[in-house]
């Protein structure tokens, strides 16, 4: 099993990472494990080609955003603690759990999760979603087969539909607001990030 | 005031009570004409006495009177009694909607079972037979399927797919604990009572269990009918709902196994280890079943293009074929029908066109209603027919039994399943759940089926279905809906849906999905997205005709979206230029090859012809427009009438395109035009600039948009839509910008039609050019010859007048009127 080669002694700052996260110590033993697999060359730290060499997220349309948003501006590595912390934004929102609400917000919390998926989109970090990034992102995602005209349509057509304040950009808020809409009532896709404690274990097995 | 408040309340109820009588004539119409039906076989054979004699008398040739007029009932009795019920239950569905205070409290379900109880009441009354008419032939090959296709193919893929393992839970694990709980329990139940002689002793367990099986499966019609007028939320809807469709393979197969074993009395451990085995062939084949049928409608709807009239005939047929293929192994056939409905959404969808697709869906709709309120009503039928056999305790201890098991089950599968789901279900979710229960038609057909020489507590078993039924659909039927309003779950939101939640849902997937891929956890998304290349790799390709295979999923959407709203537009009369235009644009395509050399004659002949030859050549253009347009329309059985909306679609997102670049460009073009161009000393000079501007636009975008950017300039014809038209009224407000009309007033708008007689502008170019001619008749001829002179003079009297005068004259200038003169050298930027 898995606790075999990693073991909570090996995991730098664990406790507190563990109060930080909320992950329990079975799935930060898991991440190590996987953080330990991606550092090819041992150095303890994840540098952007580690991601690069994941076969899926190569083919993944928008692997480099992804990629990206791991690394902090301006610097090319990534450490277990920071790993695990960006990682900590996709674990299921707990709304049974109440003693952490006196603590500052949660990575996993609802506005936390929005704001990691609205930086992926805003590249320059500007706080909006300009056309020209929803454009980039429509390329990505459709890949190369529809005629730029269309593109442009679509991008124009979801600006408008999403923009209230007529700025020709989507803001973190207009933004919250259209994805709010759909994904607290019908998808919930957000939450849909099934790395919990039961489904690893079952994925060692 | 009061009388006229009468008058109407009167006016408003006569419809209504013309309704109400034309219901009661059905009602006693199909209460006599069963009166003929149950009695037939004697009739017909005593008429087929008569026919004998009435043929011996012939060989007599005795020669009788050619009948005039004859009646012959049996000849149509049949297919006549089925319209008959049809007509019933529409009629009846209609009459419950005119009454709105009804339909809010009553399900529609109760009361079409009520009126089912009153039809059989009345025909029991007669004192005739009541017809069989929940056979369960009938009931499974004719009633059931519509219904099932009808959800099958509506499916809500992605909440479906995403709870697949709380409704599997539920629909099996439930259905099991229900069905052995109840039967046990029922078994249990019957054997403690020494003291009641009565015949429940001799009930032994297999009958006890397969009654169980029967009664504990949730209904899907029951369940649909209930829960589409409650508007619960999506995720409760899907879970009961998933689990009514997919507890019929366990059904099947325990009904099967009991029914089997009934007989023999023992069961041993291997029997039971076939069970399962069966359970998962039933399960899977019906899945696979309906979906090899589902591919090959598909794979049948690529090639239907030609002949657009029986594609939706397509669809019905395979699934009806689906679901009658796996009943006959006594496969699943809602599974099938599920399955098949799921699978082939997508492709056929993307092949068939609109309107087939609008056809499928009230063709299915409309089924489905029909069968839902006559399944109900002959539920209501049977009930007063069936020979009942009334057991207190057995009876009553169902009801509770189903009760109990119902909610043990769904809490304790919670309990499991919470462990699992990361959107926890609430208590209020499991009540809901729990109490949603509803048993239906299916049950009761189930029951009908049994044989009364293997079990004969047939009827005790039928009449303990039937109040199972009623009790759920009327108790918990009628008190859910309150209840949901109490409990304050949450409903379904009427989300529309947009296009940024269609980019967004992508982006999140790809995101969700690259997250796994880093933790390296294969789960849901990781497999999904490998589902989705495959799909897009070979599956889109081998089932999607043309284009359309390679289209992802975002631009179909857009596509369907910009559709919807087009149509929208166009039937709220918004967009009152887009029909006018549209329809030109089809007919000026099918004379193609026709209409340039006209279109081009009549042009270039311009500037030496009167104004009455103008005129005279105008109509014969209009004429022959109208006419193409007539031709189009001819009758033809196996074509549809070309939709201008849809075919002329492509041109019409072109135009929208073009519509958004262009307000860009004007606005550019302000810009550029007016501040040079503020004192326009000669008309040839501004010719000369809007040339220039002309050549810089055609290389910055395309050489079409520098054309219909002339039109605008030039004609300001407001030939797109209302929104270019504000366009219009700003600049016509904005002082600076009468500068440039001189110049633009000088741009005829055909040239443009000589530069690109091929392109969709060209039509406009003639819809502008006649709507033009209209003007001109209106104003034009009396504006004209004030405005003949040179541009500055004009500016200087126009500079007066209001915004909107401004525009009529606008298109006064655009007109190609006597002003047209240098149109020739004006070409020569735009030839090719």
């Amino acid at each position: 099993m898995g606790s075999s080669r990693s073991r909570m002694d090996d995991i730098p700052h664990a406790q507190q990472l563990i109060h930080e996260t909320d992950f329990s110590a079975a799935h930060l033993l898991r991440l190590h494990q996987r953080f330990k697999f991606l550092d090819k060359y041992q150095t303890g730290e994840l540098r952007p080609r580690d991601f690069g060499a994941i076969p899926a997220l190569a083919l993944n349309p928008i692997g480099d955003r992804i990629i990206g948003a791991f690394f902090s501006p301006g610097r090319e590595t990534l450490d277990f603690p920071s790993f695990v912390r960006i990682l900590a934004h996709f674990r299921p929102t707990d709304p049974n759990r109440s003693r952490d609400s006196t603590q500052q917000e949660l990575a996993n919390s609802r506005t936390r999760k929005l704001k990691f998926a609205f930086q992926l989109y805003d590249q320059d970090r500007d706080g909006k979603i300009s056309r020209a990034e929803l454009l980039q992102v429509l390329r990505a995602m459709l890949e190369t087969q529809v005629v730029e005209e269309q593109l442009q349509s679509i991008a124009e057509r979801a600006i408008q539909e999403a923009d209230l304040d007529k700025d020709d950009a989507i803001s973190f808020d207009e933004f919250r607001r259209i994805v709010f809409f759909f994904f607290v009532f019908c998808l919930q896709s957000l939450e849909k990030v099934n790395i919990d404690h039961k489904m690893s274990i079952r994925f060692l097995k | 005031m009061p009388l006229r408040t009468g008058s109407a309340g009167f006016g408003r109820s006569l419809p209504e009570r013309g309704l109400l009588l034309l219901v009661v004539l059905v009602v006693l119409e199909g209460f006599f004409l069963p009166h003929g039906a149950a009695s037939s076989p004697d009739v017909s054979h005593q008429e087929n006495l008569d026919n004998h004699r009435e043929a011996d008398v012939g060989h007599n040739f005795t020669k009788k009177a050619f009948p005039v007029l004859s009646l012959d009932y049996h000849h149509i009795q049949t297919p006549f009694e089925i319209s008959l019920w049809v007509l019933l239950a529409s009629l009846m569905k209609l009459g419950f909607h005119l009454i709105p205070r009804l339909s809010g409290i009553v399900p529609e379900s109760c009361l079409l079972i009520v009126v089912g109880l009153l039809v059989g009441g009345l025909i029991k009354l007669a004192g005739e037979e009541v017809p069989p008419v929940l056979d369960s032939r009938l009931f499974f090959q004719c009633l059931l399927p519509p219904i099932i296709l009808d959800a099958g193919y509506f499916l809500p893929i992605r909440p479906f797919m995403e709870n697949l393992g709380t409704i599997l839970m539920f629909a099996v694990v439930g259905t099991l604990w229900n069905a052995f709980f109840i039967g046990g329990l029922l078994y249990a139940v019957c054997q403690i009572q020494p003291a009641n002689p009565s015949d429940l002793h001799q009930l032994e367990l297999l009958p006890c269990l397969l009654f169980a099986s029967i009664i504990s499966a949730v209904d899907p019609v029951a369940v649909l009918a209930v829960f589409e007028e409650i508007h619960i939320n999506e995720l409760l809807h899907i879970l009961v709902f998933g689990e009514s469709l997919l507890n019929d393979a366990v059904t099947v197969v325990l009904y099967h196994l009991f029914e089997e074993y009934a007989g023999v009395g023992t069961v041993t451990v291997m029997d039971c280890f076939l069970g399962v085995i069966s359970f998962l062939v039933v399960a899977l084949g019906g899945v696979l079943v309906g979906a090899i049928y589902g591919i090959l409608s598909a794979f049948t709807s690529r090639f239907t293009s030609h002949t657009r009239v029986i594609e939706p005939l397509f669809v019905f047929v395979y699934s009806y074929m689906a679901y009658l293929s796996a009943e006959m192994f006594h496969l699943s056939g809602i599974m099938a029908l599920i399955a098949c409905g799921a699978v082939m959404r997508p492709y056929v969808e993307a092949n068939i066109s609109h309107k087939s697709h609008t056809t499928i869906k009230y063709f299915l709709k409309m089924w489905s209603s029909v069968s839902e309120t006559l399944i109900f009503i002959f539920l209501g039928v049977a009930t007063v027919d069936g020979p009942h056999s009334w057991n207190w305790t057995f009876v009553t201890v169902t009801v509770i039994l189903c009760l109990v098991a119902r909610v043990m089950g769904v809490v304790g599968l919670t309990f499991v399943i919470n462990k699992f789901r990361i959107v926890k279900l609430t208590t209020k979710d499991q009540f809901i759940i729990a109490y949603g229960g509803l048993r239906g038609a299916i049950a009761f057909s189930l029951g009908f089926l049994l044989k009364k020489e293997h079990f004969p507590m047939r009827e005790m078993f039928l009449t303990a279905i039937i109040t199972v039924i009623f009790f759920t659909v009327f108790v918990q039927g009628m008190t859910i809906k309150p209840l949901v309003e109490l409990l304050a779950v949450k409903k379904k939101q009427e989300a529309k849906r947009s296009i940024n939640e269609e980019i967004h849902t992508q982006f999140l997937d790809h995101l969700l999905t690259g997250i796994e891929d880093i933790c390296g956890h294969y789960g849901h998304h990781h497999w999904k997205d490998k589902l989705n290349r495959f799909n897009k790799k070979y599956v889109k390709k081998c089932l999607i005709a043309g284009e359309r295979s390679k289209e992802p999923q975002l631009i179909a959407f857009y596509h369907k979206m910009e559709m919807k709203q087009a149509i929208e537009l166009v039937a709220s009369g918004g967009g009152v230029k887009l029909p006018s235009a549209m329809p030109s644009t089809v007919s000026m395509q099918n004379i193609q090859p026709k209409k340039p050399p006209i279109a081009k004659s009549a042009e270039r002949a311009l500037p030496q012809l009167t104004r009455g030859r103008e005129e005279e050549i105008r109509k014969i253009l209009r004429s022959n427009l109208q006419r193409t347009r007539q031709r189009l329309r001819s009758y033809n059985r196996h074509t549809l009438v070309v939709d201008p909306y849809e075919d002329g679609f492509n041109e019409l997102l072109i135009k929208k395109q073009k519509m958004i670049d262009l307000e860009k460009k004007i606005k550019e073009m302000n810009n550029y035009l007016t501040v040079p161009a503020a004192p326009p000393d000669s008309p040839t000079m501004c010719r000369a600039r809007l040339a220039q501007v002309n050549a810089s636009v055609s290389v910055s975008a395309k050489c079409r948009h520098s054309i219909s950017t002339a039109i605008l300039l030039s004609g300001r014809d407001t030939d797109f839509k209302p929104a270019q038209q504000q366009k219009g009224n700003r600049i016509c407000e904005d002082p600076q910008a009468y500068s440039m009309k001189p110049a633009s007033g000088n741009v005829p708008s055909i040239q443009v039609d000589l530069a690109s007689p091929q392109s969709p502008e060209s039509v406009n170019v003639i819809d502008e050019f006649r709507r033009a001619n209209r003007e001109e008749d209106d104003q034009g001829l009396v504006m004209r010859p004030r405005h003949r002179p040179g541009g500055p003079n004009k500016k200087t009297e126009e500079e007066g007048d209001t915004a909107k005068d401004q525009q009529k004259l606008m298109r006064c200038l655009s007109d190609p009127g006597p002003s047209a003169e240098d149109d020739e050298d004006e070409d020569e930027p735009f030839l090719p």
